[in-house]
C-alpha cells in the first residue's frame, strides 16, 4: 500500500561509507529519491552504482551511515525485516539474473508465488499481462537459454514489475544490447513510469539512454554524489567533472 | 666491511624460517577456524529457514538427484568392493584354513566401515561438486541476490533441501551399498570356495547384529550432512566467476573427502563403545 504523494521523500542515503577490504567504495554518500521519479545515477565503470542499488535492498550492508527506504532504516533490518522491504522495491539485474532451471513463467511467477499467491489461474494471468506489458506475449514456456540479451532483461523486467513494486531499481539496463534494445529498453522505463506510477532509479553509464529516461541525474564520482539535477541542467552544470563525463573524459575503467 | 647477512637493502631483517612457518601455520589455523564458523553458522541458518519455511518440494526433488541419481554408481562400486574384499581376505585366510569364513569379515567391514565410508566418500564427489557448482553458477549470475531482492530466502530455497536430501538418502544409499557389497561377497564366496548361499548367509547373520549396523547408518547421516552443508557452503561463497567455480568445485571435493574421513575417525572413536 502506497502511504505517500508523488514528490515525497521515500529513499534516502545518509552519509553512507562502504569499502570492500582495502578498496573504499563510498565516503559519506548522500542522495534523496523522491516517489514517483526516475533518478539516473551516472558515473564509470567501477564506481560503485550498483552496490548502491543492492545496499538499497540490504543485499550489500554500508559498513556507516543510514539509508531509509519508505521510512524505515534498512542498515538496522534484519533479514527477514528486509524480506518485507524487497517485496516493496523491484530490481532487475544487469545481466537479468533469470533462474536458469525455470521457464519464463516459472521465473515470473517466483515473486508471485513467494507473496502467497495460490491461485493456478491468477498467476497465469499475471504471467501473460506483465509479458504482454513488456512486449513478449506467449513466451511463458521458454527457457533462459533460448532467449536473446534483450528479451533476457525484458523477462527480468516482467519478474520485477509482477508484483506491483513501488520502487524499479534498474543496473544498467541497456549493457550489452544492440541499438533497438536499448531503444525498446529505454521506452519500457518510461512505460513503466506512466503507466504502473513507479519509482525509478536508473544506473547507467549510457548517457543517451540516461537522457531518454531521466526526470533528475545524479553523478556519483570520487566516492560520493557530487553533482544532481535536472537533465537540461547537465550542460550548464558548473561541476567540472559532470562536463568531463558528458564529453567522455572519464568514467570508461 | 661486508654487509651484515641479516639486513636488507631496505634495513629490514629478513623473516626468520621459524617465524615464517609460525606464520603459514596461524594463517591456515584462523582460515580453517572462519571455515568452521561458516559451516556452523550456515547449519544454524537451515535450522532457523525449515523451521519458519519448510519447502518439501524442492527437498523430495533433491532427494531424487542426489539419492536416486546416485544408485547406479553406489551399486557399481558396493558389488565390486565386496568381490575384492572377499578375494583379499580368502587370500589372507587361506593360510590359516580359514577362507571359508572370509564371509563373516567382509560382511562386517562393509555394515561398520566399507560402506558407510566408501558409499560418502563416492557420493561426496559426484553430489558435493555438482551443488557446489550449480550454486557457484548461480552466485556469480547473481541469481542468488535474485532470489534474495525477490523477497525469498536463499537458505531455505537452496540449502536446506539440499542438506536435509543428503541426510536422508546417505543412510538409504548405505543400506543399499550394504546388501549389494554382502551380496558380490557372496557371488566370490559360492563360486570360489564352493560354500553354499545358505551358510554363507548364516554366517553375515551370526557375525553382524542390529547395533554393529546402527553404527554405520549412524556415521551416515552425519556424512549426509557433511556433503550437504559443504557443497553448498562451497557453492555460496564462490567468488571470481567461472574460474572461481572451478576452483571451488574441487576445492568441494577435496574438503568433503577429508572431512568424512576425519569425522569417521572420531564417529568410530565415539560410537565403538556403544555397539
Amino acid at each position: 500500500m502506497r502511504e505517500y504523494q508523488s514528490g515525497d521523500r521515500i529513499i534516502d542515503f545518509n552519509d553512507v561509507c562502504k569499502a570492500f577490504g582495502p578498496k573504499v567504495i563510498y565516503r559519506g554518500l548522500s542522495l534523496d529519491v523522491y516517489a514517483g521519479e526516475t533518478l539516473t545515477v551516472i558515473g564509470g565503470s567501477g564506481e560503485g552504482k550498483s552496490v548502491m542499488l543492492k545496499c538499497l535492498i540490504g543485499l550489500l550492508k554500508p559498513d556507516s551511515g543510514s539509508i531509509s527506504a519508505f521510512g524505515s532504516d534498512v542498515t538496522r533490518m534484519t533479514e527477514r525485516q528486509l524480506q518485507a522491504v524487497r517485496r516493496r522495491i523491484g530490481m532487475l539485474f544487469q545481466g537479468a539474473a533469470l533462474f536458469d532451471s525455470l521457464t519464463v513463467h516459472g521465473n515470473i511467477a517466483y515473486p508471485l508465488v513467494e507473496q502467497g499467491w495460490k491461485d493456478g489461474k491468477l498467476i497465469d494471468e499475471r504471467v501473460a499481462e506483465v509479458l504482454e506489458l513488456v512486449g513478449m506475449p506467449g513466451t511463458e514456456r521458454m527457457m533462459p537459454a533460448d532467449l536473446s540479451g534483450g528479451m533476457k532483461k525484458r523477462v527480468g523486467l516482467a519478474r520485477a514489475i509482477a508484483v506491483h513494486p513501488e520502487v524499479i531499481l534498474y543496473d544498467e539496463p541497456t549493457t550489452g544490447l544492440d541499438p533497438s534494445n536499448v531503444r525498446r529498453i529505454g521506452k519500457l522505463i518510461r512505460d513503466m513510469q506512466e503507466k504502473l506510477q513507479v519509482t525509478s532509479i536508473v544506473v547507467t553509464h549510457d548517457m543517451d539512454s540516461a537522457f531518454d529516461v531521466s526526470d533528475r541525474f545524479a553523478m556519483l564520482y570520487d566516492k560520493r554524489i557530487v553533482w544532481a539535477g535536472r537533465p537540461e541542467d547537465v550542460h550548464a552544470s558548473h561541476e567540472q567533472v559532470v562536463k568531463d563525463f558528458i564529453a567522455g573524459n572519464i568514467g570508461s575503467a | 666491511m661486508p654487509t651484515s647477512t641479516l639486513g636488507t637493502a631496505d634495513g629490514q631483517h629478513p623473516e626468520r624460517p621459524l617465524s615464517a612457518i609460525s606464520r603459514v601455520i596461524g594463517t591456515r589455523l584462523i582460515r580453517f577456524l572462519a571455515w568452521l564458523g561458516m559451516i556452523a553458522s550456515l547449519t544454524g541458518r537451515c535450522v532457523s529457514s525449515a523451521r519458519h519455511k519448510f519447502e518439501l518440494g524442492l527437498s523430495l526433488t533433491q532427494v531424487y538427484y542426489i539419492g536416486i541419481q546416485s544408485l547406479s554408481i553406489t551399486f557399481l562400486t558396493a558389488a565390486f568392493v565386496g568381490m575384492i574384499m572377499t578375494l583379499q581376505f580368502q587370500w589372507g585366510l587361506e593360510r590359516f584354513g580359514a577362507a571359508l569364513y572370509a564371509g563373516k569379515l567382509v560382511s562386517l567391514s562393509f555394515v561398520m566401515e566399507l560402506g558407510p565410508t566408501l558409499t560418502a566418500v563416492l557420493v561426496g564427489g559426484r553430489v558435493g561438486a555438482g551443488m557446489t557448482a550449480e550454486l557457484g553458477s548461480m552466485s556469480v549470475t547473481e541469481q542468488i541476490d535474485a532470489i534474495r531482492a525477490l523477497g525469498a530466502d536463499p537458505v531455505g530455497k537452496l540449502v536446506v533441501p539440499r542438506v536435509l536430501a543428503s541426510v536422508i538418502s546417505l543412510p538409504v544409499l548405505v543400506m543399499i551399498a550394504n546388501v549389494v557389497g554382502i551380496f558380490g561377497s557372496m557371488v566370490i564366496n559360492t563360486t570360489s570356495v564352493g560354500i553354499t548361499p545358505r551358510f554363507f548367509w548364516d554366517q553375515v547373520v551370526t557375525t553382524v547384529d542390529v547395533s554393529e549396523l546402527m553404527h554405520g547408518i549412524i556415521k551416515s547421516v552425519f556424512f549426509g550432512y557433511f556433503i550437504g552443508i559443504i557443497g553448498c557452503a562451497g557453492g555460496l561463497g564462490i567468488r571470481g566467476g567461472t574460474v572461481g567455480v572451478g576452483l571451488g568445485t574441487t576445492r568441494t571435493v577435496v574438503v568433503t573427502s577429508v572431512t568424512i574421513l576425519v569425522g569417521d575417525f572420531f564417529l568410530t572413536k565415539l560410537l565403538l563403545p556403544l555397539t
